[in-house]
């Protein structure tokens, strides 16, 4: 068919040429002469052009030739008017391009299924206490209940526990700080591990397993070692198998789940979960991942494990275990929280794209009166309406699919940027990649733009009389009054929006500030922290681990440069709080506070006030308490809380607690999440807490990380065996905290640029328009004698009302839609004065000053060459 | 003869003049319109223009087929040429005008 159809017309030329001087030498054979037989048969034959295309459309649909015909002419339209066509593309590229930037970050982290098999009917399940403050982090699940879970419960038929902390592997340069999960063995099965290298470990295996970059970074890649023994922890444990690159599995956030900043697992270790035994006072817990049997309700998974958790409270009485269970969708606890600041930044990127469409009809807007007259000779000449509209069309299409290609590589670079800077923000956002369905967004997007771009200039258009563009004459850019009007609408418009959506990012940038508001005294930028865990059989007893701490105290205190050194444990310890004095109750209705284990450097290495009483020393010879404000107010109001006495725990058996007495009273500080409130807290002396890991701290004069490299050598030296971890400075570590916060005020600030800019050059656009329209009046004017200021003025006038209106309808809508960005704010209310005045403020001097150039311009206009234009 | 007295072809008849016109062996365009005229005794006038489109969609019908010749006076041109389904749908459209030139004439006889 295609090739008949090429052949076909391949030699129409030929032919009609060879019918045309037959025709001509019959006709000379009639005895014309050979012009007049030429001329004859030309007239008989008609019109060649016509014959041509009527032939074509034989085999050519008539639409799809036109479509070739209308694009060839955009093309033309193109690369006539350059400016604006890359005017319109870039505009395009940077609507187009964020909002794909943004979809792909939905798609990845809320759209595309987990990357478990049947993701779906994964569930979280957590035992917790609702005596108290939900703690997220403390939701978990004891040794026996996940036991029971494992092996009765008939609605799941996987059941994983794990949890993730830091464990010393020995790779090749000795002793590695390693983020390690521990998992149970159905773990591989859920998780759909196929290893690469070697072989998982199989139950009750005492093994583990890395993942493909630990195994570079570590161990060289050398495959030799798989099947061999390595060190964690100072005990032996098989080194089994290495994963996949793609091996991914997706586990919640460890901010959430631990005192560990977010990053990659590095390797996996096999655990058997064994009950514990009934005199036990302590007990593991876990974090649990569930996978039902199909068609199991989540009810039905709850009200069997609430019957199997009855059995284990009967087979371990003393087991204090939270009374209540949640079972939740897995997916939600992954990515729960980061739904709405998602949908909010989408929202806002959604305003972005619509101030772009704005701007660009506004140019097509201006642009279409200019082509008034082109319009309408192709009008005069045959063309219908409809062609002209499609024309317009197939213009926008051609200009939004260039800008959706440059927009995807903007959404590229802008995402990979996003997972550089902040890849922990959100959680699977290291997942975010352009897939078919980003595509298909991106494609959707471009149509659906050129569309709603060309909606004005098509309907300027529909509207327009043929001969009266005709008749015009020479003032071919002459708008009607009515375009104008539109375009200003349109500029109004663009600056509201854009208005809304810088009131939003200085509400955000309000909330940062008010975040890292560092009391005085306080001052991160001047303390050094890394984390020690003592670990391994040299460090079983108090004494063995305050001797090292005393070392490490010793040793970092007497590094130049160095003015004071502290430790802190900063776990997520919590204890409960018993009063010496206090009514007798029920250990399970007592009130739990975070115990913070510190020492007698630890207030002046990190700025801490003393409000009342006095901060510890490293020699207490018993052990005493420094408690916070927040502990004091919501524990003892309206009384001293100075020199009572709270019972610290020894053991088992609660008549061997001790009582220690509050010595101190200290200024409430966020020493570790920025955002979350302070807790009550409570600070033991280091040489009577017993943690298993701490934070040293150092300040220091100078910038800590000068001194970190000495500090960290000499900590080393104390145990190689040890391994010092997470060095850095306090105020990165609490801008760390702040990850999500940061990646949505960042974007969002992208966005408000972006529209303000957008804005900007609408506003521009349509000043600059208005003034070289006016040209001839301005001209009059001060022809009849106003001055150069009076004009200026004028212009001005003119470009400060519709800044007013732009602005004063973003303001209003602002305040109406502000209260969705309530859960992004800190401490500042959705309708802050202060936010909203900046921003309107900085919009409207923008916007004005983006007018004052078209107004100079005015005022500089020769009244003797304007009124010559004509 | 004057152009008034020419007749413009009915809509659709054009196909079937170049079908049976065909049928004595392959021939140009040209030579198609000169023999469709002469044998109506100059009543019937090909509109030029519509000649080649015609050729083109009985092509794409594959009623008629085409190849490459010279002219006598060495030009290199187009034959067409009568394909078998061509000339079997000839048949058919022929028996089919007959059916309705017949219809017609009934209706048109005064009664």
């Amino acid at each position: 068919m295609i090739w008949r159809r090429r052949r076909a017309l391949a030699d129409l030329d030929e032919d009609i040429r060879d019918h045309l001087a037959r025709e001509t030498e019959e006709n000379i054979a009639r005895g014309m002469s050979r012009e007049e037989a030429d001329a004859t048969a030309r007239r008989a034959f008609g019109s060649v052009a016509r014959t041509k295309e009527d032939a074509r459309a034989v085999w050519v649909p008539i639409w799809a030739d036109q479509l070739l015909q209308d694009a060839r002419y955009a093309l033309r339209l193109v690369r006539r008017s350059p400016g604006f066509a890359s005017l319109v593309v870039a505009t395009l590229a940077l609507g187009i391009g964020l909002t794909t930037a943004v979809f792909s970050v939905v798609n990845a982290v809320l759209l595309r299924p987990l990357a478990y098999r049947d993701g779906s009917r994964l569930n979280w399940i957590v035992t917790y206490d609702d005596r108290v403050a939900p703690i997220k982090s403390i939701e978990v699940v004891s040794a026996p209940d996940f036991l029971a879970f494992h092996d009765h419960a008939s609605t799941l038929d996987r059941v994983v526990a794990f949890y993730i902390g830091m464990e010393r592997v020995t790779a090749k340069d000795g002793v590695v700080a390693t983020r390690v999960a521990t998992v149970s063995s159905d773990f591989w099965d859920l998780a759909g591990a196929t290893p690469e290298l070697g072989r998982l470990p199989s139950t009750n295996e005492d093994a583990i397993v890395l993942s493909h970059a630990f195994f570079e970074s570590a161990f060289n890649g050398d495959a030799t070692l798989v099947g061999r023994m390595v060190t964690v922890n100072d005990r032996q444990a098989l080194l089994a198998g290495v994963l996949p690159r793609t091996f991914r599995p997706q586990l919640p956030a460890p901010a959430a789940v631990s005192q560990l900043p977010p990053g990659e697992v590095e390797a996996y270790h096999a655990t058997m979960i064994r009950p514990p035994s009934p005199t036990d006072f302590g007990v593991q817990l876990f974090y649990v991942i569930a996978r039902t049997r199909p068609g199991v309700t989540v009810a039905q998974v709850r009200s069997e494990l609430e019957t199997l958790r009855a059995d284990v409270q009967r087979a371990y009485p003393k087991l204090a275990s939270a009374p209540r269970l949640r079972v939740t969708p897995f997916a939600d606890v992954l990515v729960g929280h980061a739904q709405r600041p998602l949908l909010i930044l989408f929202g806002c990127v959604l305003l972005v794209l619509t101030i772009a469409c704005v701007n660009i009809a506004s140019l097509q807007l201006a642009r279409a009166s200019a082509r008034r007259k082109e319009v309408a000779v192709r009008a005069a000449i045959g063309a219908g309406r409809g062609r002209v509209l499609r024309q317009f069309v197939v213009e926008n299409l051609l200009l939004a699919s260039a800008g959706g290609i440059v927009g995807l590589l903007v959404a590229r670079a802008a995402v990979s940027s996003m997972v550089q800077l902040l890849p922990y923000a959100i959680p699977r956002l290291t997942e975010t990649t352009i897939d078919a369905r980003v595509l298909t967004f991106a494609s959707i997007a471009s149509v659906v733009t050129a569309l709603a771009c060309g909606i004005a200039p098509a309907a300027a258009l529909w509207r327009m009389n043929v001969q009266d563009a005709l008749k015009d004459g020479t003032r071919t850019t002459t708008a009607p009054p009515r375009a104008l009007r539109a375009r200003r609408v349109l500029v109004t418009v663009e600056l509201a929006l854009a208005s809304v959506l810088v009131v939003a990012a200085m509400l955000l940038v309000k909330s940062l500030w008010r975040i890292t508001a560092y009391p005085a005294g306080f001052d991160p930028e001047h303390v050094l922290t890394l984390k020690v865990q003592m670990s391994g059989q040299a460090y079983r007893t108090p004494e063995r681990k305050r001797a090292y701490l005393d070392e490490v105290l010793r040793q970092a205190g007497a590094v130049p440069g160095v003015l004071a050194t502290g430790l802190s444990s900063d776990a997520d310890a919590r204890i409960r709080l018993i009063r010496q004095d206090g009514p007798p109750m029920s250990i399970l209705d007592r009130p739990i506070v975070r115990l913070n284990v510190t020492s007698g450097g630890y207030a002046a290495a990190i700025g801490m006030r003393i409000v009342e009483g006095r901060w510890m020393t490293d020699d207490e010879p018993s052990a005493v308490y420094v408690i916070n404000e927040a502990l004091a107010r919501r524990y003892f109001p309206g009384e001293n809380p100075m020199g009572r006495r709270l019972l610290l725990p020894n053991g088992p058996d609660p008549a061997r607690a001790i009582p220690v007495p509050i010595v101190g009273i200290v200024a409430d500080l966020r020493t570790a999440d920025l955002e979350s409130a302070v807790e009550p807290q409570l600070f033991l002396d280091y040489r009577h807490g017993n943690p298993f890991a701490m934070t040293v701290n150092v300040r220091t004069a100078a910038d800590p990380l000068h001194v970190a490299p000495t500090v960290r050598a000499k900590l080393a030296a104390i145990d190689p065996t040890q391994a010092l971890f997470q060095v850095k400075r306090l105020d990165a570590a609490l801008i760390d905290s702040i990850a999500p916060r940061r990646m949505t005020l960042t974007l969002l600030a992208v966005f408000a640029g972006s529209a303000l800019l957008l804005g900007v050059i609408g506003i521009y656009g349509v000043m600059a328009y208005s003034v070289s329209q006016r040209t001839q009046e301005i001209g009059v004017r001060m022809a009849l004698g106003a001055t150069r200021q009076a004009v200026l003025m004028m212009i001005m006038a003119q470009g400060i009302r519709l800044t007013a209106a732009g602005v004063a309808v973003g303001a209003v809508s602002a305040a109406g839609t502000s209260r969705v960005l309530s859960s992004l704010l800190y401490d500042i209310q959705p309708t802050d004065g202060a936010s909203f005045a900046v921003a309107c403020v900085g919009v409207a001097a923008t916007a004005i000053a983006a007018c004052s150039l078209p107004a100079i311009a005015a005022s500089l206009v020769d009244p003797v060459v304007a009124l010559r234009c004509e | 003869m004057s152009s008034e007295e020419r007749l413009e072809l009915l809509q659709g008849t054009l196909d079937l003049l170049v079908l049976q016109s065909l049928r004595r062996g392959p021939a140009h365009g040209h030579t198609i319109m000169q023999a469709i005229e002469r044998r109506s005794g100059s009543v019937l006038h090909v509109e030029q223009g519509s000649l080649y489109p015609a050729l083109h969609r009985l092509i794409k019908r594959g009623w008629i087929t085409f190849e490459h010749g010279t002219s006598e006076n060495n030009r290199r041109a187009k034959y067409y040429e009568l394909t078998a389904k061509g000339l079997k749908q000839l048949a058919v459209e022929t028996s089919n005008w007959e059916k309705l030139a017949s219809a017609i004439a009934r209706v048109l006889r005064p009664a």
